[in-house]
């Protein structure tokens, strides 16, 4: 049997020291080894077992459950009260073969792949490449595992690709402690795997597009998210750029995508018209406190792959002091106009070398960020039209009302069919300050404060918005989540409330959940019957 | 006495780090160690800080990953802390006595 050990402890904190929030109890649980069941699927299912065996227990006690993995999400969406689940050491991955597949699939068998919740991106990643395969997109590093990754939307720059949960074909969701809580779910227009693949897994299949997207970007809420479906595509390279270009040609660049007509160019980068290439990736470096003409971009485009690649990692790394960040900041906050002085000095340590390049596998370009103390970051989604009047709206405020210890950046994703996802513009341009943590003073305002005005001027200048469901905000400011969703949001509450009983709604259920509105244990949507379409 | 104490503990790291394979990881407020610094945060790293007494004709120290907190017992990452006092020790013993200061993380056992 899978082994949990419960801990009793009083908190609970993000890798990046958001919090601390209560907690009551921390449970892990470890997969049975292989000498005692050397089945995968065999493992697998007593994996799922042992959950649907906690989710009694909470029941039992009346309290609520969460699962949480690598705990990278800055805002309080991973955080329960009662339970929370470290998830992490449940990384089995399960073979997939032709006779798998859906009759109606139209995914190759060996491009699918599936893998329990615990998985990082690193561990994938790794896995997919013996294979031959790569993922075809991931977030800026890889420690994230992917059931966080796909229930906050985590995305990187790749403009046509989308976010991570965009290749995800397939759920297996434990949604309550009983034999039919054991579900699979995917698209009926597009199904991937068959039901005799559910039955190994001992689980009811629910083929539906409504109940798909509105699970995928599910932000933990939708059950526990046992394992996942991918598609993965053939390994390739990124050749990558780091260049300093005219501000106005990096934005009108942001504005339109519009490569092929651009200024931009790299050699070796050009059509056989000699026109710039439209980049795989393309990413805006802006320090709010220097009125430079230009910007720092990177920018990558995919190569094939081939094994005779200098090695791309760097040798030797260092790091700046902690005590140093430490005592920057405690400066800042005493004397907030320091700030973009020490920002330019930092600079050389948060922006990437001009003029740097190098060839990698996805894995090998995206790969571990290093923890560097206390963080925080703010993250807005906005149609790509709209983003250098974003930008500059918030580059206003953060020098007027700020200044605020850190930078910004815009990266670009594409639109994504999940209900909730941030990413809904056609391309959506996702501008984010990051920077160090820190406390509010008589001279700089909290951080909450910060986002909340962030909010404010957004709406002020009627610019449509999305947020980060992972990252720092003023997540209670009112009717946020219509706002920015519409009837997407009720739709959202409308498959939840199909999927789960009113226990098991109220024990998927957290604090940040009630407070974006929603979650409301008054709330009474009748059930319908979801059975396989297919 | 000041300077005595800051030459003695005064030192310098190495680390070597894999770049493939996951580091085993840990849970703040269970197993991790939580003054052990930016690069361990999350990860379960095992120290050793010890003297061992070796003897002088011995040449070489071999140390081996232990099972707890390494099940896989393969390697992520070693670092070797160098202090003035451990070099000291070296030579007022004529090697007999050698201070040992190591950090490991193992990588995370796959299923």
């Amino acid at each position: 049997m899978a082994k949990t050990t419960s801990h009793q402890v009083s908190s609970w904190d993000t890798l990046h020291n958001n919090g601390p929030f209560d907690l009551r109890l921390l449970q892990r649980t470890k997969l049975e080894g292989k000498s005692n069941i050397p089945s995968e699927i065999g493992r697998y299912n007593d994996a799922s077992d042992e959950i649907q065996r906690l989710i009694q227990e909470a029941l039992d006690h009346n309290e609520g459950f969460r699962a949480y993995g690598a705990r990278w999400s800055m805002s309080s969406i991973a955080h329960q009260k009662d339970r929370m689940h470290y998830n992490v050491f449940m990384n089995l991955d399960l073979d997939i073969s032709q006779e798998d597949l859906h009759v109606s699939s139209s995914y190759e068998s060996a491009n699918l792949f599936f893998f329990q919740c615990g998985n990082t991106i690193k561990e994938i990643s790794q896995k997919l490449q013996s294979y031959g395969k790569s993922l075809k997109t991931s977030g800026a590093s890889n420690g994230q595992t992917i059931a966080g990754c796909i229930s906050t939307g985590v995305h990187g720059s790749a403009l046509d690709v989308g976010s991570v949960q965009d290749y995800v074909v397939g759920l297996n969701l434990i949604t309550g402690p009983n034999p039919e809580d054991v579900v699979y779910i995917e698209r009926s227009t597009k199904p991937a795997l068959g039901d005799s693949f559910a039955q190994k897994i001992k689980a009811r299949v629910i083929r539906d597009d409504d109940m798909f997207n509105a699970a995928l970007v599910s932000l933990g809420s939708f059950g526990f998210i046992h394992g996942v479906v991918i598609e993965a595509e053939d390994i390739f390279l990124l050749k990558r750029y780091v260049k300093k270009i005219d501000k106005n040609t990096a934005l009108k660049l942001a504005r339109t995508m519009d490569f092929k007509n651009s200024s931009f160019s790299i050699d070796g980068e050009t059509d056989a018209n000699g026109k710039p290439k439209r980049p795989y990736h393309y990413k805006v470096f802006i320090n709010p406190y220097t009125n430079e003409q230009e910007y720092v971009v990177e920018a990558m485009y995919k190569k094939p792959y081939t094994d005779l690649y200098p090695d791309p990692f760097t040798t030797i790394e260092k790091s700046v002091y902690k005590d140093l960040i430490y005592l920057l900041i405690k400066i800042s906050e005493k004397f907030p106009k320091s700030i973009p002085w020490f920002i330019k000095q930092l600079q050389e340590q948060i922006l990437p070398d001009v003029n740097e390049e190098s060839l990698g596998t996805l894995y090998e370009t995206f790969w571990d960020a290093p923890y560097q103390g206390p963080a925080f970051a703010c993250s807005f989604g906005v149609d790509i039209k709209d983003s250098e009047k974003a930008l500059n709206v918030l580059i206003d405020l953060t020098k007027d009302e700020g200044p605020i210890p850190g930078i910004y950046a815009m990266r670009f994703v594409k639109k994504s069919d999940a209900t909730l996802a941030f990413s809904k513009f056609p391309i959506t341009c996702m501008i984010e300050i990051d920077g160090v943590l820190w406390k509010k003073s008589r001279k700089l305002m909290s951080l909450k404060e910060f986002s909340r005005r962030m909010i404010q001027v957004l709406q002020q200048n009627d610019i449509p918005f999305t947020i980060h469901w992972g990252k720092n905000s003023d997540w209670d400011f009112p009717d946020l989540v219509s706002d920015m969703y519409g009837s997407n949001s009720e739709e959202w509450k409308k498959q939840r409330s199909i999927l789960l009983s009113k226990e098991m709604a109220a024990l998927f259920s957290n604090d940040f959940l009630q407070t974006i509105g929603l979650y409301t244990k008054e709330e009474d949507v009748p059930t319908e019957d979801l059975i396989a379409s297919l | 006495m000041i300077c005595a104490a800051v030459l003695f503990t005064s030192c310098y790291s190495v680390r070597l780090t894999s770049t493939h394979g996951a580091p085993n990881p840990c849970q703040s407020g269970i197993d991790c160690l939580e003054d052990a610094g930016n690069f361990y945060r999350d990860k379960r790293v095992i120290v050793l800080d010890t003297v061992i007494k070796s003897g002088i004709m011995t040449d070489d120290i071999g140390i081996r990953t232990q099972r707890e907190g390494c099940e896989s017992g393969k390697l992520f990452s070693v670092e070797y802390k160098n202090t003035l006092g451990g070099a000291l020790l070296y030579l007022v013993t004529f090697g007999n006595k050698r201070k040992v200061k190591i950090k490991y993380v193992c990588m995370k056992p796959e299923n």
